[in-house]
């Protein structure tokens, strides 16, 4: 790798330097470049917005898959209740509607000096250079000890083939079986999504697989969000069918016999759903932008998104370390203030002084209730932080078929208002 | 990683890899202006179309709220950030401090009404 890199990086001398000239002496020649690395909820957003705000920019968007998968709604993908095609989001709006360059590749690695990420696509490597940079690679996992597999016991915490391969273990269980799963410790990604699934997964088990049973073991001391709804679901409506236990830290598992150790005892079941530990995207950590007190995030100024160790590298949603919600709302909620940012930044402006994200999430309670959460955050100049403002933060009063209906509503407008 | 050769025409590479920098290097002389700075109201504004679409225009469900009267629009946000909250909206909008509102209420007079034209 280190010669294959050191050759590659003299095949590409040029492209270095020519971005090496200061950008007063380039701005009145060609349009400044902004490189966004993924494509899901952050990344689309930013892509969008840049050309829909920004005009003469050039935007560059890379992700490793064709098409993104959203994991919103995709908990009633395992159950069947809606087909996967519902929540697979393609890139030809973004090219054709918005001027957006779509690459499929693979980002490996950033320097930050020469301001350049290498990109593997099919069995090539190639430098894309940027003035700006904004990753959102979403999340990846700390795997946990033991024989683990996710091709086994998957943990469908990123949307598409992990989706169906947990849809499928599901249907295929037996009358009376046992669906074991576990919730991460915090902070995860959508705090509601685990819990959201538990009851998916109930409901559908009460349906459709008579005796069968689902054990929640979650890593947290308690329910992380919405814990009326979801207490009330898990202590009623469930109640017959759904085991709850807090403090459940995952010490190994064997996905080969779907056999889990935890601090609250050995599980095992037909099906494994284990969700684990997770932490920045990978790219996160080879650029060397994890820098947060526990290791996993990228701290960032919640201003423009930049890292606090390189300001042309901005990094947004579930990656960074503000502390506001892992959510794909909040992804494109804090998309939206970056590139503002990146265009006032372009025209020697400093970042909006107040800016205000959002964060939503719709959590189906039975196959025709819904749930919702939201909280909104306020800039605050003391802290320099974003700051929960705090009657903006609530649960809905109870699950309703009415939440349903919004549910999929807010899907289709967040999914076009990030994809196209 | 699986490691592989590195492209052997560097041409080639740079044609795929940055089209900017052929950019730079054909069009030396070409004459272009930055971008503008963005109107006031418009990054506070946008965090209302994950729900209500971009521009106000929603392809689903939720209304419209482009191009209506910047006065009748902030008097509605103003009361709804004040009644007992009923739904999301009445949550969300408790975030902003009324000067928000009005720059939010004066940016969405600006946009076309929905079923107008596109966001193009
Ligand atoms: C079951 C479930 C339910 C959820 N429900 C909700 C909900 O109701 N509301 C809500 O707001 N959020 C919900 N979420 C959370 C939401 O999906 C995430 O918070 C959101 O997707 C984060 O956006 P992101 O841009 O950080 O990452 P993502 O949307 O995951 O996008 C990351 C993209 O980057 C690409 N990528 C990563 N690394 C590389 C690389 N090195 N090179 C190239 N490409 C790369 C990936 O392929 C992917 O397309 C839910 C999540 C789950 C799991």
């Amino acid at each position: 790798m280190n010669t294959n890199r050191r050759d590659f990086l003299t095949l590409t001398g040029l492209t270095s330097l020519s971005l090496a000239l200061p950008r007063s002496l380039r701005a009145n020649t060609t349009p400044p470049h902004v490189l966004v690395i993924g494509g899901g909820f952050g990344g689309a957003t930013v892509a969008k917005y840049l050309k829909l705000w920004g005009g003469n920019i050039d935007v560059t968007l890379i992700d490793r898959d064709a098409s993104h998968y959203a994991c919103i709604l995709s908990n009633l993908v395992v159950t069947g209740a809606i087909p996967i095609s519902r929540i697979q989001l393609g890139y030809g709006n973004l090219k054709t509607k918005r001027g957006v360059n779509i690459v499929q590749g693979e980002a490996l690695s950033v320097d930050p000096a020469s301001k350049e990420v290498t990109v593997k696509i099919g069995n090539d490597f190639f430098a894309y250079a940027f003035d700006k940079l904004v990753l959102s690679p979403g999340i990846d996992f700390i795997n946990p000890a033991g024989n683990y597999n996710s091709d086994l016991t998957p943990h469908a915490w990123k949307a598409g083939p992990q989706t169906l391969l947990l849809k499928n273990q599901l249907a295929a269980m037996a009358k009376k079986q046992t669906f074991v799963m576990t919730i991460p410790k915090s902070p995860y990604r959508c705090p509601p999504g685990p819990y959201e699934r538990a009851c998916s997964v109930a409901d559908y088990l009460k349906r459709k697989k008579s005796g069968a049973k689902i054990i929640v073991l979650d890593a947290n001391a308690s329910i992380q969000a919405e814990p009326i709804n979801f207490g009330n679901a898990f202590t009623k409506t469930y109640k017959d069918v759904l085991t709850y236990i807090p403090n459940a830290a995952v010490s190994e598992v064997d996905s080969s016999t779907k056999t889990i150790v935890t601090s609250q005892g050995t599980f095992k079941g037909a099906v494994l759903n284990v969700i684990p530990n997770q932490r920045a995207g990978q790219i996160v950590a080879n650029a060397g932008l994890v820098n947060d007190p526990t290791g996993k995030w990228a701290l960032v100024n919640p201003l423009n998104y930049a890292s606090t160790l390189y300001p042309d590298i901005h990094i947004l949603g579930d990656s960074q370390g503000t502390g506001q919600p892992k959510s794909g709302h909040m992804a494109n909620s804090q998309a939206k203030v970056c590139a503002d940012a990146i265009i006032r930044g372009f025209s020697g402006e400093a970042p909006d002084p107040s800016p205000v994200t959002s964060s939503a999430c719709f959590s189906p309670i039975t196959s025709k209730t819904a749930s919702w959460l939201t909280a909104s955050f306020q800039y605050d100049p003391v802290t320099k932080a974003m700051k929960r403002v705090e009657p903006s933060f609530a649960e809905a009063p109870r699950p309703t078929s009415d939440g349903m209906e919004q549910m999929f509503h807010w899907a289709d407008n967040i999914f076009a208002d990030s994809f196209s | 990683m699986q490691t592989s050769s590195p492209p052997s025409h560097p041409t080639t590479l740079l044609r795929a890899a940055n089209p900017r920098t052929l950019l730079a290097l054909s069009a030396a002389c070409a004459y272009h202006t930055l971008p503008a700075a963005p109107p006031p109201g418009q990054l506070l504004s946008s965090q209302c179309f994950q729900c209500h679409g971009t521009n106000g225009q929603p392809v689903s469900g939720f209304e419209g709220i482009g191009g209506e009267n910047a006065n009748e629009m902030h008097k509605e946000l103003l009361e709804m950030s004040l009644r007992k909250p009923e739904g999301i909206m009445d949550l969300q909008i408790r975030a902003y401090t009324p000067a928000q509102l009005r720059l939010i209420a004066n940016y969405l007079s600006t946009l076309p009404k929905t079923g107008e034209t596109n966001d193009d």
